[in-house]
């Protein structure tokens, strides 16, 4: 079955592979064995962590086959954006350009660069394998780190984001990037998030354009995309929407994808998960599908499960998937409704 | 050839010059009330009645025969009542050393920086007489009526000059930048500029700084570019000293030429001159010649010998600016 949990030192081999087949946009997760190894101590680190307020901690989350122990997918979570180095986002906003003499009134969308999104807690690093058909394994991996936000408040911050990434080509050509960034910075979308994933995003952003941009003059291909989802993440998008993200306000500044947001406590997996006791036995057969997550920080496990189960009765687990979950009869399990 | 002031007399003729001259001669609008409401402020400036945010003057060229072939003019102090805006190509750099990034991006910054200078304008000449002296003539005597009474004008002078379009009026810059701020055609909005409504502008144009780079290459290229019929007007201009400093026209991108007044060739050398009236021989040099009067002035371009504080010219010419012998006369050779 398909469990996930924390990923740990000796997984980086397997999340080598899965960050070299993720999408060029995907910076959070890096094609690069030491910046992944970075991520991993940094994950490990945090969780042994008595976290009381938000910083600079990060969790990396791996899908794993419990049959075979292959990983299969991953998802993190940065506790605060901005933290270290300053988080980037362009604001989404009309301008009202009017004159009463003339009759005239024109609405026009500006882009701002601007620092709103600092300290939120950002969703990052999602890539499932593409042998990862199941929309059980999709769920579990975007919204099982939701689970884990739910049981560890403190550890998050009051809103969360996702950078969604934006439309490229596969020759690693952005119309965004091409209509905006690479006048100020002079390589490829493909390099500038090379750059990005390797060195920091706000390296680049520093050299953004400080003034606002007026939507108007930029390429109609630009224009386009603004805000436009890359195909290739649409079904991990429309999982954040079902948790309730909004998506209109801001953009990235590389690809023009849209950075959504929310308050943490409102999102669907958040406010809607429940917690249950757990008697071990012989589960009825049948029902829904629950997603399902021990409220432990280090051993986190969460599974993707058809479950008998409604709110407010114990859950019933056998011994051999208590064991998987690390939980005994009597703790408390997460649970939340798969759609 | 002379250069006199303009007046109500001259209004049908002055409107027969704006519908010939078209788009791009902003300041001469062929509306007859516009017009007739400048002249009479025009007037009041030669008669020293304007207070100088007001002052308007305009001149005209009239042949042999007292006919009026051409205009030049100049606001005494642009601004004062009304914004006058301007871009200003300025410089934003983008740099890192780490990443080994240097990248120079020009950026429009709208401003009023040029808010109470002298503003030259309303030129325009008869294509029929766009030859020999008259177009410094037409040009330059503005200059000659400054160095007389420098105390009306500021001092920092400036043209904006008609920047590029094609021969359907279209401009690149304005299509490029102005268009999506105004959603109306570059002909309307320099009318509308033309007879006075530029509040408009602040109301419609964009706030913030913009980068050249989300500009056209054809709205780039026309930055601080003069339109082809006024490239010999451009350097009619620049022989004086005027030149392009960075400010750029809002609506056309055509650029605006600066100097400091009292560093202007025709006011900085002309001389004040008795008039002697003779020959001026073989030796004589096209001078610029101003009567020295203010409603009444009258200048011309016409040879002269400078002798021993006097200007020695023509009867005919003498004739021509209406004085006698032993008169004061500012003059200055046409071109330096």
């Amino acid at each position: 079955m398909l469990m996930l949990r924390l990923g740990k030192r000796s997984d980086l081999p397997q999340i080598e592979l899965l960050a070299a087949a993720s999408p060029v946009g995907v910076t959070s997760l890096p094609a690069n064995r030491e910046r992944l190894a970075d991520i991993l101590a940094a994950s490990q680190a945090s969780m042994a962590e008595e976290v009381t307020l938000t910083g600079e901690e990060r969790y990396f989350f791996v899908l794993e086959d419990t049959a075979s122990g292959d990983l299969v997918g991953c998802s993190g979570i940065i506790a605060a954006s901005g933290f270290r180095s300053p988080f980037y986002t362009f604001r989404n906003e009309m301008f009202v350009h009017a004159s009463r003499e003339l009759g005239l009134h024109n609405r026009i969308h500006v882009l701002s660069l601007c620092h709103d999104l600092t300290g939120h807690s950002l969703l990052a690093g999602f890539h499932l394998a593409d042998s990862q058909s199941d929309p059980a394994a999709m769920q579990l991996t975007a919204r099982g780190r939701l689970l884990f936000m739910a049981s560890h408040p403190q550890r998050f911050a009051e809103s969360t984001s996702v950078e969604v990434v934006g439309v490229s080509d596969t020759e690693g050509n952005a119309p965004f990037w091409d209509a905006v960034g690479r006048h100020f910075f002079a390589v490829s979308y493909a390099e500038a998030e090379r750059i990005g994933s390797e060195r920091g995003r706000s390296f680049l952003a520093e050299l953004m354009p400080g003034y606002p941009i007026y939507v108007p003059m930029l390429s109609d291909e630009a224009q386009e995309v603004i805000g436009q989802v890359n195909p290739s993440v649409q079904n991990v998008f429309d999982i954040l929407m079902e948790e309730g993200f909004e998506t209109d306000n801001y953009v990235d500044i590389f690809d023009g994808g849209p950075v959504v947001h929310a308050k943490t406590a409102l999102l669907n997996t958040v406010r809607n998960s429940t917690l249950a006791q757990v008697q071990i036995g012989t589960p009825q057969a049948g029902g829904g599908l629950w997603l399902m997550a021990n409220t432990h920080v280090c051993d986190f496990r969460a599974c993707a499960l058809q479950l008998a189960w409604e709110p407010g009765q114990p859950l019933v687990l056998e011994q051999r998937l208590a064991d998987q979950l690390c939980v005994a009869d009597g703790d408390h399990v997460r649970l939340v409704r798969g759609n | 050839m002379l250069v006199r002031a303009a007046g109500l007399q001259d209004l049908d003729t002055l409107l027969a010059l704006a519908v010939s001259a078209g788009a791009g001669l902003t300041t001469l609008p062929a509306s007859e009330e516009r017009l007739v409401e400048r002249l009479k402020r025009i007037e009041q400036s030669f008669a020293g009645e304007a207070p100088q945010a007001d002052a308007d003057y305009l001149f005209v060229l009239e042949d042999g025969q007292g006919r009026v072939v051409g205009t030049s003019g100049m606001l005494a102090a642009a601004g004062m009542r009304e914004p006058w805006y301007s871009y200003r190509m300025g410089l934003t750099v983008a740099a890192s050393r780490e990443l080994d990034v240097y990248r120079q991006q020009p950026t429009l910054f709208l401003v009023n920086d040029l808010t109470g200078a002298t503003a030259l304008c309303s030129y325009f000449l008869d294509p029929e007489y766009r030859s020999g002296d008259n177009p410094r003539l037409l040009s330059k005597a503005r200059f000659m009526f400054m160095a007389e009474c420098p105390l009306d004008f500021s001092s920092r002078v400036i043209v904006e000059m008609r920047g590029r379009s094609d021969t359907a009026g279209r401009s690149p810059f304005w299509d490029s930048l102005g268009q999506h701020f105004f959603r109306m055609d570059f002909a309307r909005a320099d009318y509308l500029t033309g007879i006075g409504n530029k509040a408009f502008i602040a109301e419609m144009m964009p706030k913030f700084p913009l980068y050249a780079c989300f500009l056209s290459d054809a709205a780039r290229d026309a930055i601080g570019q003069v339109h082809p019929d006024s490239e010999a007007g451009r350097l009619v201009l620049e022989e004086e000293g005027m030149c392009y400093q960075g400010y750029v026209d809002i609506f056309d991108g055509g650029a605006t030429l600066e100097a400091q007044r009292s560093q202007v060739r025709a006011i900085r050398d002309s001389r004040n001159l008795l008039l002697a009236i003779g020959t001026p021989g073989d030796e004589a040099v096209t001078h610029l010649i101003h009567n020295r009067l203010r409603d009444n002035c009258r200048m011309i371009a016409a040879p002269a010998r400078v002798a021993a504080g006097t200007l020695v010219v023509s009867a005919a010419s003498a004739e021509r600016l209406k004085l006698r012998a032993g008169t004061p006369v500012r003059a200055v050779a046409l071109q330096g």
